[in-house]
């Protein structure tokens, strides 16, 4: 066995170094990642189908956003482009347009009518002066609740339906001698959670006035100052081990029954799957939101480097527009967690929460851009600074954040 | 300073007085404290995974098996293929061998040219060299990235072999120049008077005196070599990625459980080159400088 | 001191020439070029003036991450230089085990910071490291939570450090003690100076080239301690264990700020050029005085 893998590996890498490929091959290689064991299991959906429509996919998967997105970057600066570099939905790729480095995948926009079958703010996200990008591949619900049924029973708490009955119950956790709210200490998820709040309390508007129109005026004013509080409450009910945790540690808490809540995004119901919990049953899954439904919406988007090989454009242009077939977009769905960005498709497949977030996300109002749709990475990367400060120092007041705040969001970036 | 009796000096005290017991248990006491973070990393990757959950970090297994390494070498997961660490090893080793020898070989003509050259050209260029060593080299990635591409290298072994001689100049340059200029002026004189020219002095004089330093030159250019990441992950191209791309793609994966053994496995795996090249080039070490021994 | 014809040392140095300009002068010229533009991601030419570099002074992250690295730089420095000359002066005192001692010592300088990093990590988390091990001993109010406790976590870093490179230290220094004449021990015993004395007094002073270059080394990798930090604590908690060359990382990568990663390169630059410069001159003006820092 092993036998016949280093040949095969060995007369696969001598193909490559001869460069000899086949005339009419469709190889797209495809940097990304997506490194973990459910998150390989779900872009092995897109290699099928792109090697069942007639393509070959050669993977380049590189552990760490930062570290897949600086290496395609690099690579496509210094001529040696992948075929197709993954980024969040955002801002990421800014640069590479304005470089004139990406080929815009207008035909295949046109072709399956995005603007029919994607949310808006999703189109929006991959477009550039009036051409498309970038093709968006699914949508991550950014603030969702997670609570053990277990542990909520044991403490004789409710799961609460919006941010008021949220602090009892995690009082009576806390009286209950369990973890009320299980927290992993990194600056990002400090970020996340604070949208969290944000959007569950002060709602869709102040979430997009705060990172779209960067207002000062809102930051400035009683409700977001009320969300300021409301953040710095939470801090009592995380344990003393929170700092520098990894997220899906803390949700390990969770699973074990040994904490109640988690706020994260829908990536973690892979945690639980593995675990054997099925969501309903033995764990639940909520949005919190005072003013209404509000989803915040983020995901991930595969982009296309200018290429010279004609070749390897129709692979491609292949690739595009494989990643958006109902059967790609269901299929890989279920292995991620995500939700399809189709908007026209078939949920029932999907697990409970899913379900959930599909119909939620059919009303536009409930619709909700995450903040890389809304800022550049660097002002992202000024507030997570601010946030992170602001929540692990207990010195600093609101009104030190709020002004912190209003200073950052005034820079140019 | 003299480069007098290299070994040891005198007879080994054979009493057993309490000085040289409490010498030998400061030593071990150091020694264990030394040890520690290698005893957990071991005894994590020789545990299961429902044993590690339990967090009893320094207990040893309670039935130790080697399925976390051999997940580790052959099997781990790093995104489509399952095929382990293993696939970047030869990578790395392609990588190592001749970027160890062409920096070290660079570092050192240019420390030795460095030590007797007085000019302010050569001070300049010393400055330059030192000043560059205190730079983040993250910032270098970008220009160099852009050289590359015009001249041709990117994505290629050379191409890695050329960064790693340009971030390993400054410290080799400094360890050689500083070590060569500890040389008894007496020597050169001696060889100049013999009709020797640069190379020469170079090859039969300053290379055997040098044993000492190149053990301490390769300890240094193994050790960032081998760990390098990012440049390899910039620089080397999709065919020669090192061991260590592999290495973050098992350990840095955010999704799914935590593996520890295995991560555990991966790292002492990752490890070996390095932790080899310092258990021989101990016993090297003292032998190169009894060889490099001048009797004054 | 003369070399003949100057030919052959041009030929020997022109490689570390053509790289000090090329890659050197020019990555780093291009890199003070950047620090006046607006660049995001990808570099651009739209020239903002000083504008990154206020930005960069009322910084926050810039400031902790400055004061962090002279805290840990110092404490790094002096302990590894004890630490690793008292090593090597107890090994050099013909002990028993001599070689594996010294491997020991030197093995961890084999580990990557990122292994160092999560080594260290574990063994000094709260929740199932050093303070849970004292805890299980019996020692119930055992506290060692200075991983998560933002006023103490810098000296985390520097536990870790020196663990890590103490044995490079020691290996310099054993060389060294190694290269003392016998004659000065031997005089030394004759005249009856207790031992302290004569490692303080004597040894050390002898000793300045290693002493030196040691303290080159640990200075080079302490302004380009990045790894360390990501590894054990990613900066936090909160901001409290940033540090510059992690500052200039993340915002060269991540947050597609090259302008203000720039700014804070040339910054880190212009100290050091500010240190290094006025010390080779001094050296270089010395006369007859070969040996550098």
């Amino acid at each position: 066995m092993l036998q016949r893998q280093l040949v095969a590996s060995a007369f696969a890498a001598l193909l490559t170094l001869a460069g000899h490929a086949k005339a009419d091959e469709l190889r797209a290689e495809v940097i990304h990642w997506w490194t973990s064991g459910g998150e390989s299991a779900a872009v092995k959906v897109f290699a099928d189908q792109f090697n069942a429509a007639g393509g070959i996919w050669v993977d380049t998967a590189i552990a760490g956003g930062a570290n897949a997105r600086t290496a395609a970057i690099n690579r496509t600066v210094g001529g040696s482009p992948p075929s197709a570099m993954q980024f969040n939905t955002g801002k990421q790729f800014d640069d590479l347009v304005e470089n004139d480095l990406l080929t815009n995948v207008d035909a295949q926009e046109a072709a399956q009518s995005w603007k029919a079958i994607l949310p808006a703010a999703f189109v929006q996200a991959v477009t550039r002066d009036g051409h498309a990008y970038a093709v968006p591949v699914n949508i991550h619900g950014q603030n969702w609740l997670f609570y053990s049924n277990d542990a909520l029973a044991r403490a004789g708490v409710q799961p609460p339906a919006n941010w008021d009955e949220l602090f009892p119950a995690l009082d009576k956790l806390k009286a209950a001698g369990l973890i009320p709210l299980a927290f992993g200490g990194q600056k990002n998820w400090e970020r996340n959670l604070f949208n969290n709040v944000m959007v569950g309390r002060g709602g869709r508007d102040m979430f997009i006035a705060v990172w779209g129109k960067r207002d000062v005026a809102t930051v400035k004013g009683p409700e977001f100052r009320k969300v300021a509080e409301s953040y710095k409450r939470l801090r009592d009910y995380v344990d003393p081990g929170s700092p520098g945790r990894n997220w899906n540690d803390a949700t390990s808490l969770v699973i074990q029954g040994k904490a109640g809540m988690q706020f994260m995004g829908d990536w973690a119901k892979g945690e639980f799957t593995a675990a054997g919990l099925t969501p309903g049953k033995d764990y639940g899954c909520t949005v919190l939101s005072d003013h209404g439904m509000a989803y915040v919406m983020g995901g991930d988007v595969f982009a296309f480097p200018r290429l010279k090989d004609a070749n390897q454009i129709k692979a491609q242009q292949l690739l595009a527009r494989v990643l958006l077939e109902p059967a790609t977009q269901i299929a890989f769905a279920q292995k991620k967690g995500s939700i399809p960005v189709r908007l026209d498709l078939d949920t029932s497949s999907l697990d409970v929460c899913a379900r959930k977030a599909a119909g939620w996300i059919a009303d536009p109002n409930a619709q909700v851009p995450a903040n890389e749709m809304l800022s550049p990475p660097a002002l992202t990367g000024a507030m997570e600074d601010i946030i992170s400060q602001y929540w692990n120092d207990p010195a600093m007041t609101p009104d030190a954040f709020v002004s912190r705040v209003a200073s950052t969001l005034s820079q140019q970036f | 300073m003299s480069a007098g009796n290299i070994v040891p000096r005198g007879r080994r005290p054979k009493r057993l007085t309490p000085e040289r017991v409490g010498l030998h248990a400061f030593l071990i006491i150091c020694a264990l404290f030394f040890l520690t973070p290698l005893y957990v990393m071991l005894v994590t990757s020789l545990k299961g995974m429902p044993e590690i959950r339990q967090g009893h970090l320094l207990a040893l297994p309670s039935a130790p098996g080697l399925a976390a390494w051999g997940k580790a070498w052959f099997a781990a997961c790093t995104g489509l293929s399952c095929n382990g660490i293993r696939v970047g090893f030869v990578n790395s080793l392609r990588i190592l061998i001749p970027s160890v020898i062409v920096s070290i070989a660079i570092g050192a003509v240019t420390g030795y040219a460095l030590s007797f050259w007085r000019s302010r050209g050569a001070v300049l260029l010393f400055g330059i060299l030192i000043a560059v060593a205190f730079i983040p080299y993250q910032v270098f990635i970008y220009p160099l990235v852009r050289i590359f591409s015009h001249l041709g290298i990117n994505n290629s072994v050379p191409g890695i072999v050329v960064i790693h001689t340009i971030f390993g100049l400054p410290t080799m340059t400094l360890i050689f120049r500083n070590h060569f200029a500890g040389l008894p002026e007496e020597l050169f004189k001696a060889a100049r008077v013999d009709g020797a020219g640069f190379w020469r002095i170079f090859g039969a004089i300053m290379l055997p005196m040098a044993l000492p330093i190149i053990v301490v030159a390769v300890i240094l250019q193994v050790t960032g070599i081998w760990n390098d990441f990012i440049f390899g992950l910039v620089f080397a191209g999709r065919e020669n990625l090192p061991m260590t791309v592999q290495l973050n793609n098992i350990v840095n994966s955010t999704q799914g459980e935590r593996e520890y053994n295995v991560e555990m496995a991966a790292t002492l795996l990752t490890a070996t080159v390095p932790l080899v090249v310092y258990f021989v080039s101990g016993r090297w070490f003292v032998r190169g400088i009894a060889a490099g021994a001048v009797k004054g | 001191m003369r070399i003949g014809s100057r030919l052959p040392a041009h030929l020997a140095l022109a490689p570390a020439v053509l790289i000090a300009l090329v890659a050197y002068c020019g990555a780093m010229g291009w890199t003070i070029w950047m620090s006046f533009t607006n660049s995001r991601m990808l570099p651009s030419s739209v020239f903002v003036g000083l504008r990154q570099y206020s930005s960069l002074i009322a910084n926050e992250r810039w400031q902790v991450s400055v004061s962090n690295i002279a805290i840990f730089g110092c404490l790094f420095i002096i302990a590894t230089l004890v630490v690793g000359f008292v090593l090597a002066a107890l090994i050099d005192q013909r002990v028993r085990g001599e070689n594996l001692l010294r491997s020991v010592f030197l093995y961890p300088f084999s580990m990557s910071f990122i292994v160092t990093g999560l080594a260290w990590r574990w063994m000094l988390d709260p929740t199932f490291g050093i303070e849970k091990v004292g805890r299980d001993l019996g020692l119930s109010a055992f506290h060692f939570d200075w991983l998560v406790r933002p006023e103490r976590v810098i000296y985390t870093l520097v536990i870790a450090a020196v663990w890590h490179a103490s044995g490079l230290v020691m290996a310099i220094m054993l060389a060294g003690l190694r290269g003392v004449d016998p004659e000065i021990w031997k005089a030394t015993r004759v005249d009856g100076i207790p031992s302290w004395r004569v490692y303080a007094f004597i040894i050390v002073p002898l000793l300045r080239g290693s002493f030196a270059t040691a303290v080159v080394l640990l200075a080079t990798s302490v302004m380009r301690l990045y790894d360390l930090s990501v590894a054990m604590t990613n900066g936090g908690p909160g901001i409290a264990s940033e540090v510059p060359a992690k500052f200039v990382m993340d915002h060269l990568f991540d947050r597609g700020n090259v302008g203000l990663a720039a700014a804070a390169a040339t910054t880190m630059l212009i100290t050091v050029v500010a240190v290094v410069a006025p010390l080779l001159y001094w050296q270089h003006s010395r006369p007859g005085a070969r040996q550098i820092a």
